[in-house]
C-alpha cells in the first residue's frame, strides 16, 4: 500500500484535480467541475521523469558535439558548436553576452539535469535534503527550464538575417535539433515530476524512525 | 458542502480549509510556504485589458521588421515570420515549426482564449466552452516563450553589432510592449480565481 503524507488530501481519500484544483473524493473518478481524470498522485511520475530525463541526457551529447550553426564566409565553411560559439564571443570581447549564452545553454541544462536526478534519487534516499529545500530546487527547474531556448532562437534569427548571397551565409546545424530536444524533454521531465511524493517519502521515513525508537 | 470549502496545496498536498482573504492579499500554504492564490483587485478587467492590448501589439509586430542588417551595402531584414520561414525552407522543418509555435501560435491562442473566456463570463454566452477554454489555457501556458525570444533578439543583436550595422525596427518595440503585456498576464492568471469565476457563473 502506498503511504501518503500525514495531513495530506490523499491520506483522507481526497484528490486534488490537476487542472482546476477542486478537492473531491477519489471515488468520483472524474472531477465534477472540469471532467479531468482524478488521481491521488500523478501516475508513474518517477518513471516518466526518469525516462524523459535520460532521453534528454542522451540527446545532450550530440547537442554539444554537432554544430549548432554552419557559417559560410566567402567560400570558407565554419562549423560552430555551442561551446565554440561561446568561446568565440568571449574572444571577440563581448563578455556579458558570452556569460548570458553560457548560462542559458550550458549551465541551465546541466543544473536541470543535476536537480532532477537529485530529486528522483532523493525519493529513495530521503535524508539528502529537507523537503522544503527540495521543493525550492524543483520550483527552480520549472522557472529556468525555458531559458535554454535562447540559443535556439539566436540560431533561428541569425539564419534568417544573415543571407547575403556570396558574402556570408548561415545555416542551422544538426546540433540545433538535438538541443531543442534536450530543452523540450527536460521541461516535460520537470512537469511530470510530482513534488508531493517528496513529502510522502519524507513522512514515511520519519514514521519508521519513530517506530524504531519506540 | 464540505468538499467545496477544502483546498489542497499542489506541491505538498496539505489539506486545509479555504482561507478567507481580502483583495490584494496572498494565501500561502502552511507547510511548504508556496503561494496558493492571490486576490488581485479588479483582476478580470485588467486581464481583459492586457490581453486585448497584447493582441493589438502582436498584430502590429507582424506588420513591420524586427531587425535590419546592413553589411557594407548588403541589406537583409528580419520579421517575425521570416526566422521560422527560412528554417522551414532550409529543411529544418521541425525546428521551424517549433520556433513558430513557441513564439507566435501559443501566445496568440492563449491571449485569444483569455479574451473569449472573459467575454463569455461577462455576457453568459457559450457557457459550455468555458471549462475547455480554461483547461487549454493552463495546458499551453508553460510552453509559450515570448520573453525568451525577446532575449534571443537582444543576444543576436549584440552578436552582430561587432560585424555589421544593425537597426532595430518598429516591430522590435511593439514586440517588447506585447512581451510586457504577456508577462503581466502571467502574473495575473491564478488557477483558484479563474475556476471560482466559473463557479460563480454557473450558479
Amino acid at each position: 500500500m502506498t503511504h501518503y503524507c500525514h495531513n495530506s488530501a490523499a491520506a483522507k481519500g481526497f484528490a486534488n484535480c490537476h487542472s482546476c484544483s477542486l478537492v473531491s473524493p477519489i471515488t468520483e473518478v472524474k472531477c465534477p467541475r472540469c471532467q479531468t481524470q482524478l488521481h491521488l498522485r500523478k501516475p508513474q511520475s518517477l518513471q516518466m521523469t526518469m525516462a524523459y530525463l535520460f532521453t534528454a541526457l542522451l540527446l545532450y551529447i550530440p547537442a554539444n558535439l554537432w554544430p549548432m550553426m554552419v557559417t559560410e564566409k566567402l567560400g570558407q565553411v565554419e562549423h560552430s558548436t555551442i561551446l565554440g560559439g561561446i568561446i568565440l564571443l568571449w574572444q571577440d570581447g563581448s563578455h556579458p553576452v558570452a556569460v548570458i549564452v553560457f548560462i542559458a545553454s550550458v549551465l541551465v541544462p546541466i543544473i536541470k539535469f543535476l536537480i532532477l536526478l537529485l530529486l528522483c534519487f532523493s525519493v529513495y534516499f530521503s535524508h539528502i535534503l529537507c523537503p522544503h529545500k527540495r521543493l525550492k530546487l524543483y520550483l527552480l527547474t520549472e522557472l529556468i527550464g525555458r531559458w535554454s531556448m535562447v540559443d535556439l532562437f539566436v540560431v533561428a534569427i541569425l539564419v534568417a538575417l544573415i543571407q547575403l548571397e556570396h558574402l556570408v551565409n548561415v545555416q542551422p546545424g544538426s546540433g540545433a535539433i538535438a538541443f531543442s530536444g534536450v530543452v523540450i524533454l527536460t521541461i516535460m521531465s520537470a512537469k511530470s515530476f510530482d513534488s508531493r511524493i517528496l513529502w510522502d517519502e519524507h513522512n514515511k521515513k520519519q514514521n519508521s524512525l519513530l517506530n524504531k525508537t519506540n | 458542502m464540505k468538499k467545496k470549502s477544502m483546498i489542497a496545496c499542489h506541491h505538498c498536498d496539505f489539506l486545509m480549509s479555504s482561507p478567507a482573504i481580502k483583495t490584494g492579499d496572498c494565501a500561502l500554504c502552511q507547510r511548504c510556504n508556496h503561494k496558493l492564490t492571490r486576490l488581485d483587485p479588479n483582476a478580470i478587467n485588467r486581464l481583459l485589458a492586457f490581453a486585448i492590448t497584447g493582441l493589438i501589439f502582436l498584430f502590429l509586430t507582424t506588420q513591420f521588421d524586427l531587425l535590419t542588417l546592413n553589411l557594407s551595402g548588403h541589406i537583409s531584414q528580419l520579421d517575425l515570420f521570416s526566422s521560422a520561414n527560412k528554417l522551414y525552407f532550409d529543411d529544418y522543418k521541425i525546428l521551424a515549426i517549433l520556433v513558430f509555435i513557441f513564439i507566435f501560435i501559443l501566445p496568440v491562442m492563449i491571449l485569444c482564449f483569455i479574451v473569449l473566456f472573459i467575454f463569455s463570463l461577462k455576457t453568459g454566452v457559450g457557457k459550455w466552452s468555458q471549462t475547455s477554454l480554461l483547461r487549454l489555457i493552463f495546458l499551453m501556458m508553460p510552453w509559450a516563450m515570448v520573453e525568451v525570444f525577446l532575449v534571443g533578439i537582444l543576444v543576436s543583436l549584440i552578436k552582430l553589432v561587432a560585424i555589421a550595422q544593425i537597426d532595430l525596427g518598429w516591430s522590435f518595440w511593439t514586440y517588447s510592449v506585447f512581451c510586457f503585456c504577456y508577462v503581466k498576464i502571467l502574473t495575473l492568471v491564478d488557477r483558484y480565481q479563474f475556476w471560482s469565476w466559473i463557479d460563480e457563473a454557473h450558479i
